[in-house]
């Protein structure tokens, strides 16, 4: 038992580090951004185009839900522009962004770590050796900048989704507010700050954990198709952990 | 041209490799031959820098591959290709973008060129223009094994690796691919290096043969000088004496 508890700590530590050491090799990789542009782009093109329609359906209904809670737990000798406020706040620094990257966790780092995986069960990362290209420059590279770019993008999509969703019910079809109050709730203690870390620094962050995690889980496969499968499971259970963590850490420290 | 000096190569404790020592000379096809599980793979891997030895050299021009920088390797590997047993073609690019991806990436040649190489390497291999905008599961086994050496043609390699080059092939394709090894041989004298437990592959193609027994080489010597108590040795006894 106790063997097993120390195999298991052992292997998690181990996990970190090599983590850690994917992330320092694809900085090394770095410079080599210009070479690798056309994989870059096909990513960028996967991280964005393949992702918005999901994007806009989660943020219509996360603007729902943010408003449906907001109005619920309200008392009414809350002012509604605070009701607005807080509505407006909740979306574009916590919901929005944390349900994207989770479902994009999902999506984008099952489907990134599967790729890779069975790409090294088939010998394809073998084969970008011989054809004297680093996989880490070739595959991942492209992967991580996809995510920190790409992220922050789509989630400023669908807080601007989330947002007029929420302004379109509250104002025009239940008349819940007017619009000018609506427009009053969201500059109440209003800081540029927000809009940066909901749009930019989180969905940034999330990105960069989800195609690096993904990526390490691909390349540590073995194992055929089973293999292949438990890579995407890990992919995605790791990155959604990560994600949470982070999601409190970046909230803890800077706002 | 290349020299194999002492490899030695374990998983998990257990010996796979135990001492390998052979020179590959320019020009020549040579074989390892064995049945499977006696460590081929690990070897001819290990030549071209995919897998690296617990001990021992690998010479190629007379620099140690395993401690050449690895941006001089990268020139030096440039010069070699490797056929991949499962093709190893990227499934996410059609047969085009497979074939040309090396010299997109590598070489200062205009986009006609590129085409142009990519034209003449697949009706090398004998195929048409017709699968070059296909996907690699689109073709059957055999084509994908020909694409799989019409990109190994155009790296313009002096050093050509295959590994079980025929496995999961019917005898058409067999032959064709026999046919292919020993064109390039003739027409741009490469020199191949073969691995496969396939014996009449090796009487076909080989100049040179190594027979690899458990980890070791147990004979070295020109095609002709093979017996066939070697090969009784090398598969009856060899699989008798599998744990």
């Amino acid at each position: 038992m106790i063997e097993k508890l120390g195999f298991r700590v052992i292997g998690f530590f181990r996990t970190v580090w090599e983590v850690f050491l994917l992330f320092l090799n694809t900085l090394k990789a770095f410079p080599s951004v210009w070479f690798y542009r056309r994989q870059i782009l096909d990513q960028l093109h996967v991280f964005s185009v393949n992702t918005l329609p999901i994007a806009a359906v989660i943020a219509v209904f996360v603007g729902l839900g943010a408003m449906i809670q907001g109005t619920y737990q309200s008392s009414a000798l809350v002012p509604r522009t605070f009701t607005i406020n807080v509505i407006f706040k909740s979306t574009i620094l916590e919901l929005c962004p944390i349900v994207l990257s989770l479902v994009l966790a999902g999506k984008l780092g099952a489907s990134l770590a599967a790729e890779i995986g069975s790409m090294k069960i088939s010998e394809q990362i073998d084969a970008l050796q011989t054809l004297s290209l680093d996989p880490i420059g070739f595959l991942i590279l492209p992967r991580i900048f996809a995510g920190l770019i790409m992220l922050p993008v789509i989630t400023i999509f669908a807080n601007f989704i989330a947002l007029f969703t929420v302004f379109f019910v509250a104002t025009v079809m239940t008349q819940w507010v007017s619009a000018p109050e609506f427009i009053s709730g969201m500059q109440l203690n209003f800081r540029v700050f927000e809009l940066y870390f909901g749009n930019i620094i989180k969905p940034a962050v999330f990105g960069f954990w989800i195609a690096l995690i993904g990526s390490y889980f691909g390349m540590k496969t073995h194992g055929g198709a089973l293999g292949v499968g438990k890579t995407s499971t890990n992919a995605v259970v790791v990155s959604a952990i990560l994600i949470v963590l982070f999601d409190y850490y970046l909230g803890a420290f800077l706002l | 041209m290349i020299q194999v000096r002492g490899i030695h190569k374990s998983f998990d404790g257990k010996p796979v490799l135990k001492g390998i020592d052979m020179d590959l000379n320019e020009c020549e096809t040579t074989v390892i031959l064995g049945p499977s599980g006696q460590g081929k793979t690990v070897l001819i891997k290990s030549l071209v820098r995919l897998i690296r030895p617990d001990a021992g050299r690998i010479l190629i021009d007379g620099e140690d591959i395993f401690t050449l920088p690895l941006k001089r390797f990268r020139t030096l590997q440039n010069s070699m290709a490797f056929v991949f047993q499962a093709n190893a073609l990227f499934d996410f690019l059609n047969v085009r973008d497979n074939l040309s991806l090396f010299m997109r990436m590598h070489r200062r040649m205009s986009h006609a060129e590129i085409e142009s190489a990519v034209k003449s390497a697949i009706q090398f291999v004998g195929l048409g223009s017709s699968v070059l905008d296909k996907y690699p599961e689109e073709l059957s086994g055999g084509m994908q094994k020909r694409v799989a050496i019409a990109r190994a043609i155009l790296k313009d390699p002096r050093v050509i690796f295959y590994d079980e080059p025929t496995v999961g092939l019917d005898e058409g394709n067999v032959k064709k691919v026999i046919e292919l090894i020993g064109r390039l041989k003739e027409e741009v004298c490469a020199t191949s290096v073969i691995v496969t437990h396939d014996i009449p592959l090796m009487q076909q193609v080989a100049d040179k043969v190594a027979l690899l027994k458990q980890g070791e080489i147990m004979f070295m010597g020109p095609r002709q000088d093979i017996t066939s108590e070697m090969l009784h040795t090398l598969y009856v006894m060899g699989e008798a004496n599998e744990p």
